[in-house]
């Protein structure tokens, strides 16, 4: 099967949804959930059989926007990933999501809005088109189709982050995440036509050719360069630019923020190594490139971890330790290709970003089932979650110990790659902030553990208590999940494979 | 001939300051409806500027997208809002520094960047006489070689009009 009939058949999902919604009178909306996620299950399992090119029309213009390599195939697969977990939340989250849309109603009122679960089916279709759009950022391979994609996907964010419009803090958190998004936005499209200026390409591997090239303009090209870093770093929350990542975060509605820590970084990364790759290859401007990488990777890597230790809002904790994994990534990233015997630096970033989606969608399903039935994001609601809820304190400790990096998770496995890789190229300095930032990390996850399994909570006779309830489908995929982390963290040959 | 390229260049000087006078106006004008004003001058500016390339299709679209309907639609919201709010707002001396100190030094950074440019290095090839016209050879561009984006904008659009739709109605049935 063609590659690109996968988006198609996403966006057609999403108009079914809505359509489903619109013309068939159902009992309850959450099934419109059920359907999403089948129909994204099906093109996971369809993303397996894409052959890479076009076949007979291998030569249409439409393969100078669109490749098909592995990278793509598998942040296609990422993306959908992403887009089931933060759906099967969407499910759970309903009867808050309605409180954050509904206005108060009156004592003897019926609550209709409520009643209706108004504005479900829009919550469950705008994820599932802003899937499409990563997927066709993870193929995007001409800075047109890059853009348009980035942009897809944006719009959509803005959209959702300020989905529960009666509440405050969501409506922040769309405006600054609009307002941020469209000046990095500004950047990229500079950049992008600095880009065009310097090699009067828009295609990546004729860019890749004329950077190359003996009589490129250098200082045209690095400040090209420097332009679009400023924008990808908005999306993937690197330093200077993540001023707005906590706030937003704490804003959002609990699955949008999974979707925008998992879904929008991947996405941000594949194209910040396809962008990348043209100028690393260059042999004028590798160092440069390099040398601004390591400094922003090591700001990042210190300032994510630091900031994180004293946050007492759980979702705020994540946003720094999103930072934080922000920095690893681009450690990674930092690195040139080329060193037979070891992983790529694709294949570090792409092996720590499905590692990182496993042990942080794990933490977020969690975080949601408390938030829905305990009503309260902070550190207190954990207390002595190991007796109320075992089976939930248990998954929660392995998403943390992943993501601190304790050895035989994924979270390690990625951390080792991308130590090597970097030690490999001698950048020492930066090896060394990650070492501190690593510790830091122990420090604040364990944090969590530690207030499942040996405090109590404040008040006893409360609601903390009282054991939560996890739905079978969330269930499924909190066992999966472990499982995963488990098994890619002993057997991490199992997804590299793929890039050998 | 001589005389054409003064004309042009006097033209070019012309409409570059009226852009980065509007520009500069929508920034320092504390009045939001000032600022909008301010913003069509600065969007005139630089449609004169794209005509003034050959580009009459951009330019045109600058006038009548930009500075006709987008317009309109911002002074609608400005009206709408509180403007005695936005009159009595202060800007800390602090923001207002920082800021400035970023655009600055972007700005030089900007300046030292063309600096490394001789004049002349790069100059455009005056356009055949019978070449299609603009809009002609845009609308072939994004029918044919650009359908692949083109149609995505449209999954962009419908994204754009059911946010809309869900986050501005007022009763949501």
């Amino acid at each position: 099967m063609p590659a690109y009939y996968l988006e198609i058949i996403v966006v057609v999902l999403g108009l079914t949804v809505l359509m489903v919604e619109t013309f068939v009178s159902l009992r309850d909306k959450r099934s419109l959930g059920w359907l999403a996620i089948l129909g994204l299950l099906v093109v996971l399992v369809l993303n397996f059989t894409v052959v890479e090119t076009g076949g007979e029309g291998g030569n249409t213009p439409f393969w100078s926007f669109y490749v098909m390599d592995i990278p793509a195939q598998w942040f296609k697969g990422l993306a959908l990933l992403a887009t089931i977990f933060v759906i099967l939340m969407s499910v759970d989250f309903s009867r808050v999501l309605s409180k954050g849309i509904c206005p108060e109603v009156e004592d003897d009122g019926v609550d209709d809005c409520a009643e209706n679960q108004v504005a479900l089916s829009e919550f469950f279709a705008l994820p599932i088109f802003i899937c499409a759009g990563m997927m066709w950022m993870a193929s995007a391979h001409h800075l047109v189709s890059i853009f348009v994609a980035l942009e897809t996907v944006t719009i959509g964010f803005y959209v959702i982050v300020a989905f529960m419009r009666r509440n405050v803090g969501s409506l922040e958190a769309g405006v600054k995440y609009l307002i941020l998004g469209a000046l990095s936005t500004g950047f990229l499209v500079y950049g992008f036509a600095w880009l065009f200026g310097v090699t009067g390409e828009m295609e990546l591997g004729a860019i890749a050719d004329a950077l190359n090239a003996p009589d490129v303009h250098r200082t045209g090209a690095l400040f090209a360069f420097a332009l679009i870093l400023i924008a990808l770093c908005f999306k993937i929350g690197a330093v200077p630019f993540q001023i707005w990542i906590p706030d937003v975060y704490q804003g959002a509605p609990m699955p949008v923020t999974a979707f925008l820590s998992v879904g929008s970084k991947a996405a941000g990364f594949v194209i910040l190594l396809r962008l990348l790759e043209p100028f690393m290859a260059s042999e004028m401007l590798n160092a440069n490139v390099t040398s601004v990488l390591v400094i922003i990777a090591a700001a990042t890597i210190l300032f994510g971890n630091l900031a994180a230790l004293p946050q007492t809002n759980f979702k705020r904790l994540l946003a720094y330790s999103s930072v934080s994994h922000a920095g690893f990534l681009l450690m990674a990233v930092a690195s040139a290709p080329a060193h037979p015997g070891v992983v790529s630096p694709v294949a570090a970033v792409s092996y720590y970003l499905a590692a990182y989606l496993m042990m942080t969608m794990l933490a977020f399903l969690i975080m949601n089932l408390i938030r829905v039935q305990r009503g309260d994001e902070n550190l207190e609601a954990y207390k002595g979650l190991a007796k109320s809820s075992p089976f939930l304190a248990f998954a929660m400790l392995v998403a943390m110990a992943s993501l601190a990096g304790v050895p035989l998770t994924a979270g390690f496995v990625g951390k080792f790659w991308v130590f090597v890789l970097a030690l490999q190229e001698k950048h020492y300095y930066l090896v060394a902030f990650g070492v501190i930032g690593a510790a830091a990390g122990f420090y604040y996850y364990l944090k969590i553990v530690k207030s499942m399994y040996w405090d109590s909570p404040a008040d006893a006779g409360s609601s903390a208590a009282v054991p939560v309830v996890v739905a079978w489908p969330t269930r499924i995929a909190i066992v999966l999940l472990v499982v995963g982390v488990f098994y890619f963290g002993v057997n991490p040959g199992a997804l590299l494979s793929l890039f050998l | 001939m001589e005389q054409a390229e003064v004309m042009l260049d006097l033209l070019f000087y012309i409409f570059s300051a009226i852009a980065v006078a509007g520009a500069l106006g929508v920034i320092v004008n504390k009045n939001p409806v000032t600022s909008a004003f301010c913003l069509i001058a600065a969007f005139i500016g630089l449609a004169a500027l794209f005509i003034q390339l050959d580009a009459y299709l951009v330019g045109i679209i600058q006038i009548l997208v930009y500075g006709g309907a987008v317009m309109v639609l911002f002074l609608f919201i400005i009206m709408l809002m509180d403007m005695a709010s936005e009159e009595r707002r202060r800007f800390g001396l602090g923001a207002v520094a920082a800021g400035l100190l970023v655009s600055v030094v972007f700005v030089v950074q900007l300046l030292r960047v063309l600096g490394d440019y001789s004049p002349g290095s790069k100059v455009l090839g005056v356009l055949p006489a019978d070449a299609a016209t603009d809009v002609e050879q845009i609308g072939k561009l994004m029918f044919t070689q650009y359908y692949f984006p083109v149609q995505v904008v449209g999954v962009l659009l419908l994204i754009a009009t059911i946010g809309v739709i869900v986050l501005s109605k007022r009763e949501l049935k």
